[in-house]
């Protein structure tokens, strides 16, 4: 059942096992559930002392080269982290920052502009987004209206771009446009004219920005890349994205799974813990099976993903790792609510936390049946 | 009273009659921002359709005539059930009307009967259900909350939970202990209680979609009069259990997911999901999961109409219809994509859908009212006899 070792030899093993320990102390010292209750809902969404100490701590540089600030690690030791701070439902965007934005930052071809933003980046005193997607259910890069239009010293930007996360406190945005030359991404200050940004409430108390343009200028410089290099980087901030994402899940399912069994073991109904009673041992059996299978496939999607596969295969591995981790978070969380009884759908229990937080990660970046049939469509010998 | 209730014999109409008359006065004199809202209704929203209702003698159909209602027989109030909910109406909080009027009517003394039926009718009274506590959930029986006999008076200590729309209610019927030696259902009374006593205290609890619906109560050496008591001293299981039947049909109502099923077809069209064979697929066998629902509905319908008694098996109907409703809740976030999880009426392809509040709604359906847990439990042992 072991998957193959990620390229790495003991002193990863080790490494990550030390990155487990410090997320664990993190999230037992920085950060506990009346502070996540605190910021739902809120327009700033998380907080940013909190974020600067995850950045003291190195994280937000997992993935950024070292020559441009980072640790230059990878996905498996993002995992890691993005699992520990999903146990505790921390509303700091790493994945939309840390990896989605800081991955499209990396792959493009501007090196004076990653000199000068992914260290900001990694010290947490800029947050990027990436702004890409502009209608529900499309995640095709490439289908996108929001135009370039080139001028002399740049581009000029207009259109709209939706359910964008870590929107709230963005100081940037990654832009991708459509030019007469094929797709562009863009770097955009916040504060540029002809740029706004509004929130629209989660589920899990976080938000989706909407970036509307409107002749927004963008000089040549800001320009993260362009054609094939743009659509690529796109598309492996994405896959990337979603195996995060994936870890997050897991994180989620594992800490929903945990209160539902200690609820088994303690509630006494009929004169014994629920638990004893075997149709929901049997219930209880299940849910593990599917976390125990969601963290496989995630753990054996991380370490190929960081062997650096060609794009078809990184799709289909980010793919079958955000399905599994999706439905079988969801299936764990909804369950919860069930195991838990009327407690469980009340506010002031965590369990629908997770439960909406489940929802919020299993919707962004494609949920569980965009990604089978994307599998479909590239997994040799399946029609599409 | 109402004339008009007293003096008509609505079982004497056609079945095609009386659901015309019951339909033509929804639509015309509902409040239309009322139609499937997504929310427990408050007392505050539905109190003018509740006097609407009762002016025109409509507000108590299970009830006989003597005391106001339309005494429809089984047939008629599964109609007048089934042209409410076709509209879209709101349940006002009507458990003095469903739930306490009919046991009062039933097992109340004569005085209970004229304090008590007229001024719930009427609104004055609305009621709230005292049942469930923090350690008595499905296993109701282990109840704790005390009542203790002190000359013409119980005094009454304890907590109740996830008491519904407590906080609209003037008054609560209540399941408490009266006898500590005896087991379990015996020992238990049922009393009616007026929420403005000294020493009760609601607290309002929050739930996953944010609404206050349902309160904490504690009672702190309430005295409630003697009088009060309904049915025998520490008979009140015997009470309580006498309501099952026709609440468990309701409940099984293969209606109950209607604005969930039509929003998904909504917004699927509007999103052309319904030329995606897979999405059809999982569309089409979740809606006849709800229509077979309505099939096997509809054997129970026949049932009540002839007058028998609702068994055991009727437990299957919540099960289906309520494990179908929240599958389909789940379909329709998905379909929703990232629109699924925001918060609110969004706009999807031209069509308004909330996708978050039916997920969440849906979620303690398999709870209250008996959980699909003690369902299961009802049909093993008592329609398939299999051993404990």
């Amino acid at each position: 059942m072991t998957p193959t070792l990620p390229a790495g030899s003991d002193g990863a093993a080790e490494q990550r096992l030390l990155l487990a320990d410090s997320v664990a102390d993190f999230t037992t010292r920085g950060t506990d559930i009346a502070r996540v209750r605190r910021l739902r809902g809120t327009p700033q969404e998380y907080d940013r002392a909190t974020w600067g100490r995850m950045a003291a701590l190195g994280w937000l540089g997992i993935l950024v080269p070292e020559r441009y600030g980072g640790l230059g690690l990878g996905l498996g030791e993002m995992a890691v982290v993005a699992k520990g701070l999903a146990r505790a439902l921390t509303p700091e965007p790493l994945a939309a920052t840390a990896v989605l934005a800081a991955t499209a930052l990396a792959a493009g071809d501007n090196d004076a502009l990653k000199r000068d933003e992914l260290p900001l980046l990694v010290s947490g005193e800029s947050q990027p987004a990436l702004a890409w997607q502009e209608e529900a259910g499309v995640l095709d890069p490439a289908a996108i209206q929001t135009r370039a239009v080139p001028f002399e010293g740049g581009y000029r930007l207009s259109g709209t771009k939706r359910f964008i996360s870590g929107a709230a406190q963005a100081d940037a945005f990654l832009v991708s446009a459509q030019t007469s030359d094929g797709i562009v991404l863009l770097w955009l200050p916040r504060a540029t004219a002809g740029a706004g940004v509004a929130l629209e409430p989660l589920a899990d108390g976080r938000s989706f920005g909407t970036l509307r343009l409107q002749d927004a200028l963008v000089p040549k410089g800001r320009v993260v890349a362009s054609g094939p290099v743009a659509a690529e980087s796109l598309a492996r901030a994405f896959d990337h994205g979603a195996a995060i994402a994936s870890a997050e899940l897991l994180g989620v399912m594992e800490r929903s799974l945990e209160m539902s069994l200690d609820y088994l073991k303690t509630r006494v109904q009929f004169g014994k813990p629920i638990g004893a009673f075997q149709a929901l041992q049997h219930r209880a059996v299940d849910l593990h099976i599917q976390k125990e299978l969601a963290g496989a496939v995630l753990e054996e999607a991380l370490a190929a993903l960081d062997r650096g596969p060609d794009a078809a295969t990184r799709a289909q591995l980010a793919s079958r790792a955000k399905a599994r981790c999706a439905d079988a978070a969801l299936k764990i969380t909804r369950e919860a609510i069930q195991l838990h009884g009327a407690i469980g759908f009340t506010d002031d229990y965590d369990a629908g936390l997770y439960l909406k937080r489940a929802l919020t990660l299993a919707a962004w970046l494609g949920h569980p049946v965009w990604h089978r049939r994307r599998y479909a469509r590239l997994a040799a010998g399946v029609a599409a | 009273m109402s004339a008009a209730a007293a003096d008509r014999d609505y079982n004497a109409l056609s079945e095609d009659d009386f659901r015309r008359e019951v339909r033509a006065f929804v639509e015309a004199e509902y409040p239309p921002h009322l139609r499937y809202i997504l929310h427990r209704a408050r007392w505050r929203e539905m109190k003018d359709w509740w006097r609407k209702l009762d002016a025109k003698g409509w507000i108590a159909p299970n009830w006989p005539r003597e005391w106001g209602g339309m005494a429809l027989d089984a047939g008629k109030m599964v109609i007048y059930l089934e042209e409410l909910e076709r509209h879209g109406v709101a349940r006002p909080p009507d458990q003095g009307i469903t739930q306490v009027g009919p046991l009062i009517m039933r097992f109340g003394t004569g005085a209970q009967q004229e304090h008590y039926l007229p001024r719930t009718r009427s609104g004055e009274y609305i009621w709230c259900q005292g049942y469930s506590e923090p350690n008595a959930g499905s296993d109701l029986a282990s109840l704790q909350t005390a009542a203790v006999l002190e000359g013409d008076h119980f005094v009454v200590n304890g907590q109740k939970i996830w008491t519904s729309l407590a906080d609209d209610a003037t008054h609560i019927y209540l399941l408490a202990r009266t006898d500590r030696q005896a087991k379990k259902q015996q020992g238990i009374s049922f009393l009616l209680v007026d929420l403005k006593t000294p020493g009760i205290t609601l607290r309002s609890i929050r739930n996953l979609a944010g609404h206050e619906e349902f309160c904490h109560v504690f009672f702190d050496n309430v005295r409630v009069p003697r009088a009060n008591l309904v049915g025998a001293l520490h008979d009140g299981w015997t009470v309580a259990k006498a309501l099952l039947g026709f609440e468990r049909l309701g409940i099984g109502s293969p209606r109950r997911p209607q604005y969930a099923l039509n929003r998904l077809e909504a917004v699927a069209r509007a999103k052309g999901l319904l030329d995606d064979p897979g999405f059809l697929d999982r569309y089409i066998a979740l809606r006849l999961d709800i229509e077979d629902g309505a099939a096997l509905y509809g054997r129970f319908v026949e049932q009540v109409k002839r007058g028998e008694p609702l068994g055991p098996d009727v437990s299957m109907l919540k099960i289906w219809t309520m494990e179908t409703w929240q599958r389909l809740t789940e379909l329709l976030i998905e379909a929703g994509a990232e629109q699924g999880v925001i918060a609110g009426v969004q706009d999807a392809g031209g069509v308004e859908a909330d996708f978050l509040n039916p997920f969440y709604y849906s979620r303690p359906a398999t709870i209250y009212g008996g959980s699909s847990e003690i369902q299961r439990n009802i049909l093993a042992k008592y329609v398939l006899k299999l051993p404990s």
